[in-house]
């Protein structure tokens, strides 16, 4: 999958599944600061998701690969089998 | 010490859960360290990494009337109900309004809702569903006659509803008031506690290995009695019940905060209220559910409130063998509580090594933490703690002598109605909700909606890193009781956080979002429930992203009754502002109409296929949806903030004549009770009513009742007394329309709704409309029902 396919796949996740407002999140947004205030409950939602979507698992990593759609991306490229 | 008016007595306990079918099975099983977790037998555990419960296992479960008609929740109540009303030595009370049943629950009829969605869509199933169902069978049982609520605080419910019929007993509401929580074992909340990766999958290790909970399941009773009727009457009396504390976290919808500085607050309270010294309690039964977030920030707490005051105080959490019972939790722990305090005997936490004492001592000192093995002590005071999704926290005293407890000390001042937020089907505030009123809207289809937008958030602030986690009942709320604060001026700081409270009434509360909860894992699998989606499920959720939103710390209570729900939260926070428990309360209404939902109404075969007008005879109502916020508080109170004042809330009553849980026909005449006893509450007079503000939605079972009950309340003079029918422009928003028909009194009282389409009942019961000026009106009455024949009324005046 190309990465900018997969960034957007995350991106309508983000906006179907956890309520965020396309509008404000770029690729680059951080996710869990003030703006989109992503929390640990919506962390489990994205690991979920990365595991179903792209077999690759979050689970324990740290925290740093969740800090937005394009950290989460180079997550998945990097991991991916 | 006690005045005796004020003394509650606790006469009878009843209890099942996976250590016991009754309180002597289980206070043996938990005297020998008997755990009831095992691998579950009764769920589809498929790619899901925990797989252990605590499951009742009693094949008499279904020796009750009519048992095709109860969920498994109302099944376990009525069971321990039975047996707390024999060991008490009560039978049926025929009615009684002197007699109260109040039950907590988190997921209530959750297995009645999946059996429904997987098997064919059976109508039969519906009524099982709610919450309400539960305190209004267990009324049914036994011909309780009094106000019958149920709590929906999830797993702080059971505790609660203990407090709450302390409360009522304390306020000479009720003699007798059957106390407890039920909940059952289901797949809904199995599988969202997996989202949320919360079960441990070794079984829960409270306070020690700390990786997770253990979902239980069971039902306690606590028959709480008022000192004068236990004694006239020769009763058992097992011990006082005292004080109770109870606050909102303001923090997180699921975890608690790690300071447990609220938690710390509730006890306080719960120690405050009984007029005793922190060292006189002996015994704590925590909360104790296993998860690491809980148990630090109970550690911390207990450390922190006993302190140097009590540092050898004992605790425990019996979570180890009975599992997190949900909403049943703080009844059966309440059993425990009080079984502990008569026998002399602290109750332990079970499955420590050695090594695993050790690692406990490091983080609690010398507190007794028991261990593995019950132990002698003599106790004079043990106190229960729960805590719940949607920040609450509860606590509650039991004692041998009768304290010094504080009630009723505000209860000659006067209530003020401050603010009041509207969102409905014709408008998502106040002034737009007027607009509309004067247009003479009515509902556009026979479902109807209450659209939350960007632009409600925009205007009152709230972000979108807040909305974006709100479902439908959420959004309605929020928005409501945000738009009440500000409409009363009100800024809640942290100052005053802790001195205002909310209580919402809902009728169905979670139903829908846990049925879309089970639409998903019937797709995915318990393992693929969402974590996102779960927190919805509970009933006390948008109750909590109000607390959260606002920033109110104090009491918090979620009451689901079906519609009279949304005037219930009027009258109980009446009585807590009377308690001296806060000193503003925000009381509201929430319902909400998903798809779901109106389906429901037509497999019942109360929805009507086009728009229905109040007493037009019709087969249905129109179904709606929203949230009706209004603030209490006391006159000082509302004088020293330069607050302006629509009216005064003057007194509140209930009635009940028990018919069928989904049912109303027969159960009329408790209205008449409800309004004569808001009358007396109130000191008024029925001829100073002036107008009604009633319940009539169209469906000719239900305004019937209404006519009648008016005719014979009010005689000669309902002719020419105006009713006002809300219901007529926004359809039946349940719980939101009755808080609504409050708040429409309150606007004409306060000068802001001049004149409004009212309906008169002729003598010979014709029904004909006209528009009157309500400037004239001193004092309104409101009212309300729900099924299985409970009705409230409220009375409001200049």
């Amino acid at each position: 999958m190309a990465n900018e396919e997969m960034k957007s796949k995350l991106k309508a996740f983000f906006m179907s599944d956890l309520g965020v407002d396309g509008d404000v999140l770029n690729y680059d947004t951080p996710l869990f600061g003030e703006e989109i205030g992503l929390d640990s409950v919506d962390s489990l939602e994205i690991i979920s998701f990365v595991d179903d979507n792209f077999g690759v698992s979050m689970t324990g990593v740290a925290k740093e690969n969740f800090q937005s759609i394009d950290t989460i991306a180079a997550f998945i490229e990097k991991n991916k089998a | 010490m006690t005045s005796n008016n004020r003394r509650c007595v606790v006469s009878g306990l009843g209890v099942i859960c996976a250590v016991g079918n009754n309180v002597e099975e289980t206070w043996n099983n938990a005297l020998n360290s008997v755990s009831g977790i095992h691998k579950t037998t009764s769920l589809d555990t498929k790619n899901c990494y925990a797989d252990l419960a605590a499951e009742v296992n009693c094949d008499t479960l279904d020796e009750i009337e009519c048992p095709d008609e109860k969920d498994r929740a109302s099944k376990l109540c009525i069971k321990a109900m039975k047996e707390a009303l024999n060991d008490a030595g009560l039978g049926d009370f025929a009615d009684s309004s002197r007699v109260s049943v109040i039950i907590g629950s988190c997921v209530g009829g959750v297995l009645s809702i999946e059996k429904y969605h997987r098997g064919g869509r059976d109508a039969n199933e519906i009524p099982k569903m709610p919450i309400a169902a539960i305190a209004s069978q267990v009324a049914e049982s036994c011909h309780a006659g009094g106000i019958v609520t149920n709590v929906g605080n999830a797993c702080a419910a059971g505790t609660i509803s203990i407090a709450l019929a302390c409360d009522l007993i304390r306020a000479g509401k009720a003699d007798v008031v059957i106390a407890g929580g039920s909940d059952s074992f289901a797949s809904v909340p199995y599988s969202g506690f997996l989202s949320l990766h919360a079960l441990d999958e070794n079984g829960c290790s409270p306070f020690n290995h700390c990786n997770g909970i253990t979902l239980g399941e069971g039902a306690g009773i606590v028959i709480v009695e008022s000192l004068e009727h236990a004694e006239k009457r020769n009763a058992k009396r097992y011990c006082e019940v005292l004080g109770a504390g109870v606050t909102s976290d303001a923090h997180h919808i699921t975890a608690p905060r790690e300071d447990g500085i609220c938690l710390l607050e509730a006890m306080e309270r719960a120690v405050r209220n009984s007029g005793i010294k922190k060292s006189d309690i002996g015994y704590l039964n925590a909360h104790g559910t296993g998860t690491g977030k809980n148990d630090n920030a109970e550690i911390n707490a207990f450390l922190k409130f006993f302190g140097d005051e009590n540092p050898t105080l004992s605790v425990s959490s019996t979570k180890v063998m009975t599992g997190h019972c949900l909403g049943a939790a703080g009844a059966i722990e309440a059993v425990f509580s009080i079984k502990a305090l008569t026998t002399n005997t602290v109750l332990p936490t079970l499955n420590y090594s050695a090594e695993d004492s050790e690692a406990l001592k490091a983080k609690v000192g010398n507190m007794d933490y028991v261990q593995n093995k019950p132990r002698s002590k003599e106790l004079e005071c043990v106190m229960s703690n729960n805590v719940a999704f949607g920040g609450t926290n509860a606590s509650i005293v039991f004692s041998k002598k009768p304290g010094d407890v504080q009630s009723q000390v505000a209860k000659d001042k006067k209530i003020a109605v401050t603010g009041i937020g509207i969102v409905s089907p014709i408008g998502n505030s106040k002034e737009v909700y007027l607009e509309s009123v004067k247009n003479g809207k009515l509902p556009e289809s026979a479902s109807v909606h209450a659209t939350v937008t960007n632009d409600d958030y925009k205007e009152l602030g709230i972000k979108m890193a807040f909305y974006r986690k709100l479902d439908n009942l959420g959004q309605l709320q929020t928005v409501s009781g945000m738009r009440a604060l500000k409409d009363a001026n009100f800024t809640v700081t942290e100052d005053n956080a802790k001195q205002i409270g909310i209580i919402v009434g809902t009728s169905e509360g979670g139903l829908g979002a846990t049925y879309d909860f089970q639409e998903l894992i019937t797709e995915e699998g318990n393992a693929g429930g969402s974590a996102f989606k779960f927190p919805h499920t509970v009933y006390n959720a948008a109750g909590g992203y109000l607390s959260i939103l606002s920033g109110i710390k104090g009491y918090g209570v979620t009451i689901t009754t079906g519609p009279l729900s949304g005037l219930d939260s009027i009258g109980y926070s009446m009585n807590v502002i009377h308690d001296g428990q806060e000193d503003a309360m925000m009381a509201t209404g929430t319902d909400e109409n998903l798809p779901i939902i109106t389906e429901l109404c037509q497999k019942l075969n109360v929805a009507a296929d086009k728009v229905v007008e109040p007493y037009s005879d019709s087969k249905g109502f129109v179904v709606g949806e929203g949230s009706v916020s209004v603030i209490l508080e006391t006159e000082d109170y509302a004088k020293a903030r330069g607050a302006k004042v629509y009216c005064y809330a003057l007194g509140y009553g209930n009635g009940r004549k028990n018919v069928k849980f989904g049912h109303i026909s027969g159960s009329g005449e408790a209205l008449d009770i409800a309004i004569n006893d808001a009358l007396k509450d109130a000191g008024v007079s029925i001829d100073e009513i002036d107008a009604v503000c009633g319940f009539a939605n169209g469906f000719k079972k239900l305004d019937d009742i209404e006519k009648a009950a008016y005719a014979r309340v009010f005689g000669d003079k309902l002719a020419n007394l105006p009713l006002f029918q809300v219901k007529e422009r926004v359809g039946e928003g349940r719980a939101a329309t009755a808080t609504l028909a409050a708040a429409e009194a309150a606007l004409m009282l306060g000068g802001e709704l001049d004149s409004e389409n009212a309906y008169f009942i002729a003598n010979d019961g014709s029904v004909s409309k006209k528009t009157v000026a309500t400037s004239g009106f001193k004092k309104i009455l409101v009212t309300s029902f729900a099924t299985g024949g409970s009705y409230s009324a409220v009375v409001l005046g200049k």
